[in-house]
């Protein structure tokens, strides 16, 4: 049998890690693929506590399987988005696409 | 029978003719001004149902009857507008209305083509309406209020051409001096109330008088109390606004700077006397206050040159003899002396007027002679000047024989000042006469263009005259009794007991002597040549007449007084405001924003990355904080 | 130690070395494939938790559709030919947070008494799962059908629209 906190040990390592891409990638397709890391590590979260916990819905399955229709919607616009800035700028670099600043 | 209880209309007439000539003067013949007129004669009617009333109810056991209805009710404290009548309020009412009435006939002579003629008037029935209201005030916040209210009649008349600088400066001066007074009124207002939980006069004298106020307390409020008396009568140290008040229009001057406003200090005391008898010292504080202004006044009105400064100056020695006998508890002298006092001060200040409207000038150095051009003007000053210095028949030696009289047991240095009072008088009045009606005119130009004043302007003095030649008589019981009165004065307003007339000739015989001398001496000095004898004789000692020509420096003490004081305070005060509070306290913080603003705005780099960091730091913070206070 | 253990751990071991080549590695198509490798162990890991459901949602919406749709996006935006460096110059910050990060995480679940049991699993039956997303979560269910109808109708939007000009 598997141990709860050692999957919860398992998707926070996930989650660090992804949130060190987030915050040290350039290329906003490398970030992206960071967000999706933690999302996985979250879902991982979800499921181990709705076997292990065990209410009397399954939420945390239910949950899971929002998470991954919303994760695959958004994967599918911020993609679109990098594209669109890609055309107009012709890079997908976030440190120059700074225009909001000041 | 219209009666006592109908108190209330005498200022509700002149009040509703204020209101209406407020609104509506432009568009009625004459401006409105027999409107004024129209009030003040129908509340001067109303006031001899009253007095009659009064006496048919005149009794031992008759303190006043009270009228009015409620202002407003918080909880159990109730606010009336409350009209009390008595005799003490009678008294003066007859001096406010028969002056009023007096002045406003008058001023459609003196005032006739002023730009602002309607406007005149009204304040003028503002004026009268707020007097009624403060003589007939059954309760101590009431009277403030009028108290206030003829403040700011005075103010709007004494700055009434207030396109000449030293008006609008005088307006200025003589509010701000009797404000100083006002607020010390306020305070012992409130602090009486406190105590006793009333405004009601008769209630608080009560308390007063039953003991069921502390000494201490009592004497503190009252002291309060006399500084708003102080500032209204113009007593010693707040009394340099009333000379300056005589910018205002001549009718103004008599109405309200000598017969009645002026008097209110006077009459808010006598009011308040039970209570003032219960303190011992007071009477004495009140009797120096008053001898320092009275001597001081008719000193200083022995070397002015403009009529109306000795005129008002005489006013003020005037106030400072009604305060020595209200110091004395001599209430039935200084009420007298104050109805007659208005009768012959409002006589004088008009007589001025007249003959300043003939000749246009206010400097008695270029009058002289005048007797020739103005029979009448000449013979009702000279009436009222006589009355002034207290000589016998005139109303002014009954009143003040009555007040010397009271003033005379157990005070006899008081008594003695006084008699070098009235010698000082004597001189002021006789120089004030030869210097305007007599001895070579001085100025050829305006004595050919004098004329006597029209009729609406003699009549007034004529009445006055009168008054003030038949008014004294009121004194002696036999005509108080033939005209319907319990007997004299004396048996009319008193504190304690009714009391018959008694003719002393000592103080009479004193008095008199002391201002015949007075006059005589001067009259002899002034005649003939003119003013080269009395030249003369300031001469002898230039510096003495410096010193009274220049009213003691007592204005320029106080200017020093601001100017080093009050404005060294606005100084320091401005420079706090300037560095402290505007470039420091409301720049700098203003500054520092902006500063730190610019500063902070490049943290706004527009880059993901940095965001990203400071949420994950936000939210690493947030975790750290949570898990180490759970654990 | 049980079979299922062992597995759990080989599993893991290869998903946060996929993970780790996806946040360290200097080539992005590399950094893609360790992104999959990870998704497909924590897939199995699913499965090992007796989520075989979701396990197999993860396998092909992650394993296949976005696997692909990034690869795509790369091949599209050209991101090999680019000069510069992958990673950001908040570097050493970023590391610092993540270690943090999982320190903070290690702490918490270390320290936490669960009030439920932590080490046997009560699998979630095929049919209960059913019942929960189809009935009791069925309208929450549709709206996100309509939201991945919107992202998709958004996505076409947005990535085309440039051609007008």
């Amino acid at each position: 049998m598997i141990p709860l906190d050692q999957v919860l040990v398992f998707s926070g390592i996930l989650f660090a890690l992804g949130v060190y891409g987030v915050l040290t990638r350039r290329n906003a397709i490398a970030i992206l693929m960071s967000v999706e890391l933690m999302l996985t590590a979250v879902n991982t979260n979800f499921i181990a506590f709705g076997v292990f916990h065990r209410p009397s819905l399954a939420v945390g399955l239910v949950f899971a399987v929002f998470v991954i229709t919303v994760a695959a919607a958004e994967v599918g616009l911020a993609l679109a988005i990098i594209l669109r800035i890609y055309r107009q700028r012709t890079t997908a670099n976030v440190d120059e696409v700074d225009i909001l600043k000041w | 029978m219209v009666g006592m209880n109908a108190a209330w209309l005498l200022p509700a007439i002149p009040a509703g003719a204020f209101a209406l000539l407020l609104l509506v003067r432009n568009f009625l013949p004459r401006k409105g001004d027999w409107v004024a007129i129209g009030a003040v004669t129908a509340s001067f009617v109303l006031f001899f149902f009253v007095l009659h009333d009064l006496m048919t109810r005149l009794g031992p056991n008759f303190h006043g009857v009270s009228t009015g209805f409620t202002w407003l009710k918080i909880d159990n404290f109730v606010l009336r507008v409350g009209f009390f009548t008595d005799p003490i309020a009678i008294v003066m009412l007859a001096a406010v209305l028969v002056v009023s009435l007096m002045v406003h006939v008058y001023s459609t002579g003196y005032m006739h083509g002023d730009s602002r003629y309607g406007w005149f008037f009204t304040v003028l029935a503002l004026f009268t309406a707020a007097m009624s209201t403060l003589v007939l005030a059954d309760n101590l916040l009431l009277l403030y209020v009028a108290w206030e209210l003829v403040g700011i009649c005075s103010f709007l008349l004494i700055g009434f051409w207030w396109e000449r600088q030293s008006a609008a400066e005088a307006a200025k001066k003589a509010f701000v001096t009797t404000r100083v007074g006002d607020v010390g009124l306020l305070i012992g207002v409130i602090l009486l109330w406190k105590k006793v939980g009333t405004f009601d006069i008769q209630t608080v004298l009560h308390a007063a008088t039953s003991g069921q106020i502390g000494h201490t307390y009592l004497t503190v409020a009252l002291l309060f109390m006399l500084l708003g008396a102080m500032g209204k009568s113009a007593q010693f140290p707040f009394h340099v606004w009333l000379p300056d008040a005589m910018e205002g229009p001549t009718p103004v001057s008599a109405l309200i700077h000598a017969a009645t406003m002026v008097v209110a200090g006077i009459y808010l005391l006598a009011r308040m006397l039970p209570a003032y008898m219960v303190i011992t010292g007071l009477g004495t504080l009140i009797m120096v206050i008053g001898m320092i202004t009275a001597i001081g006044a008719a000193v200083i009105a022995c070397a002015q040159t403009d009529i109306k400064r000795i005129i008002a100056y005489s006013t003020l020695s005037n106030l400072g003899f009604m305060f020595v006998a209200m110091g004395a508890h001599a209430l039935t002298g200084g009420m007298f002396h104050l109805l007659t006092h208005a009768f012959f001060k409002a006589l004088l200040f008009l007589g001025a007027g007249s003959v300043i409207h003939a000749v246009e000038t206010q400097e008695v150095g270029d009058l002289g002679g005048l007797w020739r051009k103005m029979p009448i003007t000449m013979g009702t000053f000279v009436i009222a000047c006589l009355a002034n210095a207290g000589l016998p028949v005139f109303s002014g030696f009954f009143s003040k024989d009555l007040v010397l009289e009271g003033v005379m047991h157990g005070n006899t240095p008081y008594y003695v000042a006084l008699l070098a009072w009235v010698f000082l008088s004597g001189i002021y009045t006789a120089r004030l006469f030869m210097l305007t009606f007599f001895g070579p005119s001085r100025d050829h130009h305006r004595y050919e263009h004098a004329h006597e004043s029209p009729p609406n302007m003699t009549l007034p003095l004529v009445v006055l005259a009168v008054l003030t030649l038949l008014a004294g008589w009121l004194a002696l019981d036999s005509v108080g009794r033939a005209l319907g009165f319990p007997g004299g004065v004396g048996e009319f307003v008193f504190v304690h007991e009714p009391e018959a007339y008694r003719f002393s000739f000592t103080v009479a015989f004193a008095a008199t002597s002391a201002g015949l001398l007075g006059v005589l001496a001067t009259m002899y000095l002034y005649w003939g040549g003119g003013p080269e004898r009395a030249r003369r004789f300031a001469d002898y000692s230039p510096d003495v007449y410096a010193l009274i020509r220049n009213k003691f420096y007592v204005d320029e003490l106080y200017q020093a007084g601001i100017n080093y004081g009050v404005l060294g305070l606005s100084h320091a005060v401005a420079w706090f405001d300037r560095y402290v509070v505007n470039d420091t306290g409301v720049n700098g913080t203003a500054q520092l924003t902006g500063w730190l603003g610019y500063r902070l705005k490049f943290l706004q780099n527009g880059k993901l990355p940095t965001y990203a960091l400071a949420m994950i730091v936000g939210v690493l913070v947030m975790a750290i904080v949570a898990l180490s206070m759970h654990s | 130690m049980s079979v299922e253990q062992w597995v759990f751990y080989v599993l893991a071991a290869i998903a946060v070395g996929g993970a780790a080549v996806t946040v360290f590695a200097r080539d992005i198509v590399r950094a893609a494939l360790g992104l999959i490798v990870a998704l497909l162990m924590t897939a199995g890991v699913f499965v090992l938790l007796s989520a075989e459901v979701i396990g197999l949602v993860q396998l092909l919406v992650y394993g296949g559709a976005v696997a692909i749709l990034i690869l795509f996006a790369l091949m599209i935006t050209r991101a090999r030919e680019v000069t510069y460096r992958l990673d950001g110059p908040q570097k050493p910050l970023a590391l610092l947070a993540g270690a943090t990060l999982a320190a903070a995480i290690g702490v918490a679940v270390v320290g936490t008494v669960f009030p439920t049991n932590t080490d046997h699993i009560n699998p979630v039956g095929f049919v209960e799962m059913s019942t929960a997303l189809f009935q009791t979560y069925a309208v929450p269910f549709e709206v996100a059908s309509l939201v991945l109808l919107v992202a998709l109708v958004g996505a076409i939007i947005i990535a085309r629209q440039e051609e007008r000009q």
